[in-house]
């Protein structure tokens, strides 16, 4: 039988999907549940001094409103909980929308207009939103997670001092927002001392640890429960504030609750890509060679909370250089906490693959061929060989299919119509993570097979990945498997964060659903009225449903008869803690710049990665497609705008604050995969891939700008004002 | 100090237009000018969705997704943005292609409603929810349900005759997962299908 690991599988959550019948967080129907609704703070930094509910409690519909008076007294939860402060424990305000008071009614509408209708007074003082407005100079913060903001390798100072080529350049970013087509849901449902959560989560089991914790519960009270996601990119990984005091309302009114966030409240309350700068210098050989590397970042942080999420990754370990000099530091501000977005990585990457580019101008070398020059054959850190690294596979594959060899080495020389045409590459590369994971396979008495675990499919397609691997690891049909996933009451599993899911799960999927095999084998060999009653376990194979001995193939049974006859379900369980990692790969782009009106369209892209084993190439492919769009939103679109004076984001919505639209996404993506499982991969040799191909696109697309018209925009995104 | 939002100014325009009490089965152009608009006032209205005619009780300035998602239980219709900017709540009104956060249900009685739990004929999908599996045109599935319904009156007023045409007249439904070039090829897929 063939494999489907590996092949092209449809997603098999597709007909619920299509059809409507997929149930996110919001639509499940909860009886009796009242409809809540923030008010937001609309001062940056201050407190509040009065909140008057009158007119809103007078509104019909209206239940109540709750204030910081109102609410228990909550412990402040930590990992993967960030701000360091809970709103609504007491009057002070850190940021523009936290919440400082809930309006809860029977309907959406009634909760609404309520909300418009509490008058909050303040005592307010001027808030610094910007990096350039900031108060204090930027420091740098004590290590997040024990990972340190200070990396240093060699004697970088003196490297570069002595280096034959130097390049200096100063790279920024904006703030984004990860706008999630579903907005941010939480249903709350105390029963006694349990709590039932129907969340908007990329991890049910984090999201238990974080409420559980803020409510002094036993993790095993709190059961989250989140079996379809409408979109996250990071942005429902973290737990935020409205889950925790969504939780407290309903306590407090002993009644279900439900909130959804709108659009607008999204861009303060869960989380964003902090504004970013970054200062390289970089040494080389006149052969391009790298020798030092220094770079000081600078990032957003908010008044509360001083972790960094966008580390440099690729600066330290991407290539070959001996010395190395990393500092990230941060400055406070009075805007929300940031936090991981899509490809945190990208944010550095930027500046280090741009930088490059600058550097094959300056030594007069093809950028391709100087990413060849510092190739990293052995890890940056231990020295240790790196093995399953196929990166310069993925420069030839991908270079040939581009043609990047017909490029000329001129800017502005190719012009069609009213548009320069440009090309550009970059490197990608991301880290992943993964999570000790356990899952169960149990094999019913009607032969069908159900997979379990707490993980989720945040649209990746974990579901249908799942399905695959049991159906090869039993030998039954993929219609035969049932994954269940998204429920924190399910075997402990990993977060859908940090490209970790495949990483994380595969293997204990695979050896649960092996060892359910065995179980039912040993079943049939033991079972007088079994055809292959006596064989050896070791002679039967298994295939579309049947066990069959490989050398008498007329003594076959099923394993619906097998286990039919057992009586009972078969049922194994498995743990794998696969080790994290990188993946890596390569973006060619074509973009096209109008000569007039300074706008860009990204006409043309080939990839080429090196993630392991490609599980799906469907949905691998889809990961791509979607990495290379945000690539596009990151360098020419996306970024929020504060107001520097009263600390508010200007473009709360999807008109202002723009995406890329289906005409934005070019129109040819060519996606080429290495596929080399990694030998030191558990996850079945998979790799975690699905932030890595962002993570070069924006260079890319600058560096294409710059091949097209001579014009070097180092601050993201490259709007249409700055190549006029 | 009260900040205005839609419904209040909804309502302060309903107000000084000075209109009668809200008919049951006011006409839908008319119904905005002609009716009294107070916060909480609730009408007795039957929309026709997927076919069969429903009666539902809902407050004036209720919008058609809610109605459908609160009042009739089709959650297949998603709330992404709630001011037209997404294209996610998507639904067929008398076969055209509306956004239903922007259009109040009370405005719509009358009209043929179809969301994407009434697309399919039994078991059997209809072409474009076939060809959005095939061609795996989503990943997470929050936008799907408008840009099959999207795609359903792409399809049927006529602008997928290139992948060029389709890019533009999908680009009402955002797609944050960024499936855009397999959304395109189920499009153009499926409307070779439906003319068949």
């Amino acid at each position: 039988m063939t494999e489907l690991v590996g092949r092209s599988v449809a997603r098999v959550d597709g007909r619920a999907k299509v059809t409507g019948a997929a149930r996110y967080a919001a639509d499940q129907p909860v009886p009796g549940a009242l409809q809540a609704f923030f008010v937001l703070s609309t001062v940056a930094r201050g407190e509040v001094v009065s909140i008057d509910a009158s007119a809103a409690l007078a509104h019909p519909g209206v239940v109540a409103v709750l204030t910081h008076r109102d609410l228990p007294r909550l412990t402040v939860p930590a990992f993967p909980y960030f701000r360091r402060f809970l709103p609504m424990q007491d009057t002070a305000v850190h940021h523009v929308g936290q919440p400082v008071a809930i309006v809860l009614a029977t309907t959406v509408e009634q909760a609404q207009e309520g909300a418009a209708l509490v008058a909050v007074g303040y005592r307010a003082a001027q808030p610094r939103v910007v990096i350039e407005d900031a108060r204090e100079p930027s420091y740098l913060p004590p290590p997040f997670r024990n990972l340190p903001n200070e990396i240093r390798r060699g004697d970088a100072e003196t490297a570069l001092a002595g280096a034959e080529v130097r390049l200096e350049a100063r790279y920024s970013s904006a703030t984004r927002h990860h706008n999630p087509i579903e907005p941010h849901t939480t249903t709350a449902q105390w029963d006694g001392d349990r709590l039932t959560l129907h969340e908007s989560a990329q991890g049910v089991l984090a999201t238990r640890t974080v409420v559980s914790a803020a409510f002094g519960l036993p993790p095993e009270a709190v059961r989250v429960v989140a079996p379809y996601l409408g979109g996250g990119f990071g942005a429902k990984g973290p737990v935020w504030p409205h889950t925790v005091l969504t939780a407290a309302a309903a306590r407090v009114l002993r009644r279900p609750v439900r909130l959804v966030l709108s659009r607008a409240q999204m861009y303060t309350l869960t989380g964003h890509r902090a504004e970013y700068r970054q200062h390289l210098r970089i040494g080389a050989t006149r052969t391009g060679e790298l020798t030092s590397i220094i770079e000081t970042s600078t990032a957003q942080l908010s008044a509360t909370e001083e972790s960094v999420f966008n580390r440099s990754d690729s600066t330290v370990e991407l290539y070959a250089c001996p010395n190395l000099h990393v500092r990230y530091e941060g400055v406070r501000l009075d805007v929300a906490t940031s936090s991981y977005m899509r490809s945190p990585e990208t944010t550095s990457h930027f500046g280090l693959e741009t930088a490059l580019d600058e550097l094959s101008w300056q030594l007069g070398i093809d950028p391709l061929e100087l990413r060849r020059r510092n190739h990293a054959e052995f890890d940056q850190e231990t020295g240790e060989r790196l093995t399953g690294k196929h990166l310069l596979d993925c420069y030839a594959l991908a270079a040939d299919r581009f043609g990047w060899a017909a490029r000329l080495p001129r800017t502005g020389a190719t012009k069609d119509g009213d548009e320069y045409v440009g090309w550009g590459m970059a490197t990608e590369t991301h880290t992943f993570n993964a999570m000790p994971s356990t899952a169960s396979v149990t094999v019913g008495v009607d032969g069908k097979a159900l997979a379990q675990l707490a993980t989720q499919d945040i649209g990746t397609g974990t579901y249908t990945v799942i399905s695959q691997i049991v159906a090869d690891a039993l030998g039954v049909p993929i219609t035969d498997v049932q994954a269940q996933i998204g429920d924190s009451a399910l075997p402990p599993a990993g977060m859908s964060v940090a490209s970790a899911t495949i990483a994380s799960i595969s293997g204990s999927v695979d050896q649960a659903a092996r060892a359910a095999r065995a179980a039912v084998v040993d079943l049939a060999v033991a079972d007088p009225s079994s055809a292959l009653f006596g064989a050896a376990a070791s002679e039967v194979e298994t295939s579309n449903g049947h066990l069959v001995h490989v050398r008498d193939r007329q003594r076959r049974d099923t394993y619906r008869a097998v286990v039919g006859r057992a009586g009972r379900p078969v049922q194994r369980t498995a743990t794998v803690l696969n080790k994290a990692g990188h993946s890596y790969g390569v973006v060619f782009v074509e973009a096209r710049v109008h000569a007039r009106l300074g706008s860009v369209r990204v006409t043309r892209v080939v990839t080429a990665h090196d993630i392991g084993r490609v599980m799906n190439r469907r949905t691998a492919r889809g990961q791509v497609l979607g990495g290379v769009t945000w690539g596009i939103g990151h360098a020419l679109m996306e970024h929020t705008v504060f107001d520097r004076n009263i600390g508010r984001v200007v473009n709360p919505n999807l008109s202002t604050y723009l995406v890329p639209v289906n005409a934005d996404a070019p129109p040819v993506v060519e996606t080429l995969f290495v596929d080399k499982p990694d030998p030191a991969s558990t996850a079945m040799g998979a790799r975690g891939f699905g932030e890595t191909p962002i993570t070069g696109v924006p260079a890319a697309i600058g560096n294409a700008i710059y091949h097209a018209t001579g014009r070097r925009v180092r601050d993201l995104p490259i709007t249409q004002d700055k190549l006029l | 100090m009260a900040e205005h939002t839609r419904r209040t100014v909804l309502k302060s325009a309903a107000v000084t237009a000075g209109g009668a009490a809200l008919a049951a089965r006011a006409p839908a152009a008319a119904g905005a000018a002609a009716v009294s608009i107070q916060p909480a006032q609730t009408a007795e209205i039957t929309l026709s969705v997927n076919g069969r005619r429903r009666a539902v009780s809902v407050e004036t300035r209720v919008t058609l997704l809610d109605a459908l998602r609160e009042r009739l239980g089709l959650t297949g219709t998603k709330k992404g943005c709630d001011r037209g900017e997404c294209g996610a709540c998507t639904v067929l009104v008398d076969g055209e292609r509306v956004k239903s956060c922007l259009t109040l249900a009370v405005m719509r009685q009358g009209s043929e409603i179809t969301t994407v739990e009434g697309l399919a004929d039994g078991d059997r999908l209809h072409p474009v929810q076939e060809a959005f599996i095939r061609h795996d045109a989503f990943q997470c599935g929050g936008c799907t349900p408008g840009q099959i319904m999207s795609a359903v009156a792409c399809i049927e007023e006529g602008h997928t005759g290139s992948d060029e045409e389709i890019r533009q007249w999908m680009s009402g439904n955002l797609c944050r997962c960024a499936c855009y070039q397999n959304i395109v090829a189920a499009v153009a897929d499926a409307a070779g299908e439906v003319r068949r």
